[in-house]
């Protein structure tokens, strides 16, 4: 990759602060999921000062704010470099940036100290909407589809000016459209439970899911060509082979979200029948990985940035593979549904799919921010086997309690009240609880090990003979 | 379903997924590598994928579309790795020869 001899463009600054942000951001989901995890130990900690529902909001409300400020500052990281011009529109984007930070804080502030206010208009609008994973109130809801606008008219406005249209450009232009509209889902619009679920889902699914894997690929097609080399032909290729996949297994793989609200029972056979082939296209990329590891013989002129884009492949594969194909068909699902179990998927496959990819990138920035042919060293594998052991320990133990749940308090107690507090009180599941807490605190030890290397200057290393040339 | 039958069943499927992912995994490193008995290993792989496969449809209470889509997955599993390998060969040989 090149270094430091051109200046940084100012989207790229940006893209820093951005960065900065969404790093920041991570310790503080990590610091409110073990807050989280601290109340299955100790069920009446905080009583009547600040409950365990707000500290979950924080916990994932946080995970969706960061990993999208991650995927905005790659974007106006590759963006001039893609197109070979500054950012069109760059005055409003740093704006935004700012105007995104302060609404985070106020939002957080909101949910720390008030939390709760009555159920009227008032609460919606300023203190919590009331619809899972996306509680900040609904002006703040505004807010981000306004920054989705100003971010989709700097990247389609920089098209333009520069005159220019690369096929990975076409593939993220064509998902800004889903970007902005499918988070137009994240306002209330039904009282009826079933159909307002049955939105809401299009939220969760198409946009967290859909959406953010068509622009994480994107972003690691970029991050291909500039760490490893790998020719524009191939990794354009790869990426509309998984926009396709996208489109043909993971739109209607959303069935699997309709078991159980209320939705016609086709939503069964198609659910199960889609999400079942998810692991296939999974297994391709499986093969994609060694292969370009292979063909590299592990050299590249950034080592962490490397190791994150091979544990995002393998991560993908073991999160949403393994662990979603283990629990998607309905049979199952029935007991699963709303346990740690999908807890544990749902941790591995966020973590898979696009927190080793946004780690990718902060190392690539690093790297050109500050110059050095060669980044490599010991320091960054503790933040990297800390993170990933602190990440696979959490989600085997989350498997464990939930899975307890199932067997204890679904399958064999019915479901009801009485099945459940039985089943919390299992020993499986609270042996599962404390290996959780045990390996979150590994993971955030991982967190400060990753800050602190991305934080430290590297020493500087010669390159070695046969790098990668970037595209 | 009942309860024991529901966790062995879910079992039977994370390894169904884990035993095809380490076949794609070993047929690659050892096609990389050019070592024969690792892509005989992740062959070995397959059959047990395509055994937890029959167990799943002896076993499993799930009904029968189901099974059949775990059979059919079992040899699509089969084939991912080879043609994935081919295809990317191909479209490396012919950057090199552009280049």
């Amino acid at each position: 990759m090149s270094t430091a001899a051109q200046p940084l463009y100012r989207s790229q600054r940006l893209a820093l602060r951005y960065f900065t942000a969404a790093i920041a951001l991570f310790g503080v989901m990590i610091a409110f999921g073990l807050l989280s995890a601290a109340y299955y130990l100790f069920p009446s900690m905080l009583f009547n000062v600040f409950n365990f529902n707000t500290s979950k909001i924080m916990h994932i409300d946080i995970l969706v704010i960061w990993l999208l400020m991650g995927f905005l500052g790659a974007v106006y990281w590759y963006l001039p470099k893609e197109l070979g011009r500054e950012v069109a529109g760059i005055r409003a984007a740093e704006i935004t940036f700012w105007v995104f930070c302060l609404a985070i804080a106020l939002v957080a502030a909101t949910f720390l100290f008030v939390q709760y206010g009555s159920a009227n208009e008032f609460t919606l609008w300023f203190i919590n909407q009331g619809r899972k994973y996306v509680e900040a109130p609904r002006w703040a809801a505004i807010g981000i589809v306004a920054i989705l606008l100003v971010f989709s008219w700097n990247v389609v406005g920089t098209c333009v000016k520069a005159h220019k249209m690369t096929g990975i450009m076409w593939v993220m232009v064509l998902d800004l459209i889903p970007l902005v509209v499918v988070y137009l889902d994240a306002f209330p619009a039904d009282t009826n439970m079933s159909t307002d679920l049955y939105w809401w889902w299009w939220l969760v699914h198409m946009w967290v899911e859909s959406t953010w894997e068509v622009l994480i690929g994107c972003i690691m097609a970029l991050v291909l060509m500039d760490v490893m080399g790998t020719s524009r032909r191939i990794v354009e290729a790869w990426l509309y082979i998984e926009v396709m996949l996208v489109l043909g297994a993971g739109i209607l793989g959303l069935g699997h979200h309709y078991f159980w609200i209320g939705t016609p029972q086709y939503w069964l056979a198609i659910g199960g029948f889609f999400s079942a082939l998810e692991p296939l296209p999974l297994l391709g990329m499986v093969v994609h990985a060694v292969y370009d590891a292979g063909m590299h013989r592990l050299r590249t002129s950034n080592q962490p940035a490397f190791y994150w884009i091979t544990a995002e492949a393998f991560g993908n594969f073991i999160g949403a593979g393994i662990w979603g194909f283990m629990m998607t068909l309905p049979q199952i699902n029935l007991f699963s549904h709303g346990t740690q179990w999908t807890v544990s998927h749902g941790h591995f496959a966020f973590y898979g799919a696009y927190v080793c990819g946004v780690i990718a990138v902060l190392y690539v920035a690093k790297q050109r921010v500050t110059g050095v042919p060669l980044l490599a060293g010991h320091t960054w594998r503790w933040g990297f086997g800390l993170l990933n052991l602190g990440m696979v320990g959490m989600v085997m133990a989350l498997l464990l309690a939930g899975m307890a749940q199932a067997f204890y308090g679904r399958a064999i107690g019915g479901s009801t009240l009485m099945a459940f507090t039985t089943a919390s009180e299992n020993l499986w599941f609270k042996s599962g609880m404390y290996a959780r807490m045990l390996f979150g605190v590994i993971f955030a030890a991982g967190y400060v090990a990753l800050v602190y290397d991305l934080l430290r200057a590297p020493r500087s290393a010669a390159l070695p003979a046969a790098q990668p040339q970037p595209a | 379903m009942s309860p024991g039958a529901l966790l062995e069943t879910a079992a039977l499927m994370g390894l169904f997924v884990l035993a095809g992912g380490a076949y794609g995994g070993l047929y690659s490193m050892g096609r990389l590598r050019a070592r024969p008995h690792w892509v005989r290993a992740g062959q070995a792989c397959w059959l047990l994928a395509f055994a937890i496969a029959v167990l799943i449809a002896l076993r499993s209470p799930l009904d029968l579309g189901w099974k059949l889509l775990i059979l059919a997955s079992a040899m699509v599993y089969a084939v991912i790795p080879p043609v994935t390998w081919r295809y990317l060969q191909r479209l490396h040989a012919h950057e090199e020869t552009q280049q």
